[in-house]
């Protein structure tokens, strides 16, 4: 292993063993990540919102296959779930983002991480994966309850088992496309400050101010501005995603034929959000 | 009342950088108001932009994202720095410390909302929608900072579950069950704001003297809860 350069004894207990290197330290820092996303080997307090914000999701997810089964026409599909539950994944955003950026930064825990192997764009770039596979599971776990309910409840056999397979993974595809999204634009901004309250407030303020100026844009005009109106804020932007990759039914926005537009824009800005997160660790002193 | 802590209070929450955070929402607000009021499109009416404007972004977004921020940090930040010890060994009732902390959050918040509220109301041509909105938003954020301080004295993560609360409960769940909305804030002042404004620009489903009664059950509710918490408060450390 070529580490020439990596001071490895600060002056606590000496290590002789194998060193595992930068790859192993960012595999590390993700799982713990995730694990802390969800409150696991936290206090049961911690523990408290992220799994009843899913424990939710599920239940109505529950609930809508219930409807579903009813009804000759289910009311919401695969896809719709991740167009309808965006709002719930802003949210579980905004409280884990924070949880998982500002308490590093309070604690000054990231100059530990940062004069370490693990490089600092690749913290950032872990923790972004770490807080968007956290909120993939949270669109995943409603799709897989909802995928269970129907496919028990199919008349057509092993056919209408595989058509409900075919759904739910076109629904995780659709989930995948919300938790980069959201993840790419929760955690630069968390970065900014070391209180939860600020963060959480900054990051659930982008999402819900935003919803009324392309609200009201696209209702004084019906015309391209109001088409376009969507990709200001990241729930209408994402619902004319789903609308254009995978024909949701849930619409927020009209997109016309301007879906194009909205994928450029999500892959834009999940970029642009990446670039911020890596871009606001590099200049940190540390 | 204690004239000191109020003092302290609104200087740790305005005498730093972070006070600028609540400057954009204004500002979103009154720009689409003037967009609002400057379209020329004769198959807009201003009740179809109206409520977008005032009700689902400065009743909706604004007053009660002020509120939880501001109503959350006059005492989680001295929860949160430990200050809290040198607040509590005084010997000062608590009633006073939550009084004065409530009064602090009150005025900051309906400060912020109130007044950008009611230029965006005279902009869009109509004064006694300002009164209404004045009168409508200064008692929601007064419902709103006693529930989020009390929310900060007994909760882990208080903006969090406030969060979960505007949300979930406001946005989602009033949607869906009807009977949800007599314990929304956001109801409330809408109704107020609606009664005293009775224009088209703005509209509302709860009654007058509901919404009056709700918004002093939270107010109360609020600022007991946190005074009798406050009293058997026990310092844990960080809250991690």
């Amino acid at each position: 292993m070529s580490e020439s350069g990596v001071i490895h004894d600060i002056g606590y207990q000496r290590y002789t063993g194998p060193r595992l290197g930068p790859g192993h330290s960012a595999r590390a820092l993700y799982v713990h990540s995730v694990r802390s996303a969800y409150g696991l080997g936290r206090s049961p307090w911690a523990k408290v919102l992220p799994i009843g914000l899913i424990g939710l999701a599920s239940l109505a997810s529950l609930i809508i296959v219930i409807i579903n089964s009813q009804l000759p026409e289910p009311v919401l599909d695969q896809v719709g779930i991740a167009s309808t539950f965006t709002f719930a994944a802003a949210v579980f955003v905004a409280v884990v983002a924070p949880e998982l950026v500002s308490v590093d930064l309070r604690t000054n825990l990231v100059q530990l991480y940062l004069s370490r192997p693990l490089s600092r764009s690749s913290y950032a770039l872990t923790k972004v994966a770490a807080l968007a596979t956290a909120t993939f599971l949270l669109f995943a776990a409603p799709m897989l309850i909802m995928f269970i309910g129907m496919a028990f409840s199919t008349d057509d056999g092993v056919p209408g088992v595989l058509e409900e397979f075919g759904a739910l993974l076109l629904g995780l595809l659709a989930a995948a496309v919300h938790a980069v999204l959201l993840a790419a634009l929760g955690l630069p901004i968390a970065s900014l400050s070391g209180r939860r309250v600020f963060a959480t407030g900054m990051i659930i303020g982008v999402f819900l101010l935003t919803a009324p100026i392309s609200a009201v844009l696209s209702e004084l005009d019906s015309g391209t501005i109001g088409r376009l109106a969507g990709v200001l804020d990241p729930a209408s932007l994402l619902n004319g995603v789903d609308q254009w990759l995978f024909d949701a039914d849930v619409s927020l926005v009209s997109i016309g034929s301007f879906g194009p537009v909205y994928g450029l824009v999500t892959v834009a800005l999940a970029v642009l959000g990446t670039m911020a997160a890596v871009w606001r660790y590099k200049g940190m002193k540390s | 009342m204690n004239p000191t802590i109020i003092r302290l209070t609104a200087r740790a929450l305005l005498g730093r950088r972070r006070v600028l955070l609540l400057l954009p929402m204004p500002i979103v607000l009154i720009g689409l108001t003037l967009l609002g009021v400057s379209s020329e499109d004769e198959y807009v009416t201003p009740s179809d932009w109206g409520p977008l404007v005032f009700s689902n972004l400065g009743l909706a977004v604004i007053l009660p994202l002020t509120a939880l921020i501001v109503g959350s940090s006059v005492l989680g930040l001295e929860i949160d720095d430990g200050t809290i010890t040198h607040l509590i060994t005084k010997p000062l009732p608590r009633s006073e410390i939550i009084l004065s902390k409530l009064l602090v959050a009150w005025l900051v918040t309906t400060g912020a909302t109130a007044l950008p509220l009611a230029v965006a109301a005279v902009i869009a041509g109509s004064g006694t929608l300002a009164v209404g909105l004045v009168v409508g938003t200064a008692l929601g954020a007064l419902a709103y900072s006693a529930l989020f301080l009390a929310l900060s004295v007994m909760a882990k993560r208080p903006v969090a579950v406030g969060l979960i609360y505007i949300v979930l409960w406001e946005n989602l769940l009033v949607s869906f069950v009807d009977g949800a909305r007599v314990f929304s804030i956001r109801q409330h002042a809408t109704t107020i704001a609606d009664a005293i404004g009775d224009t088209p620009l703005i509209s509302s489903t709860l009654s007058v003297p509901t919404a009056l009664i709700m918004v002093s059950v939270f107010v109360v509710a609020g600022t007991v809860g946190a005074t009798r918490r406050l009293r058997s408060f026990a310092l844990t450390g960080e809250a991690n």
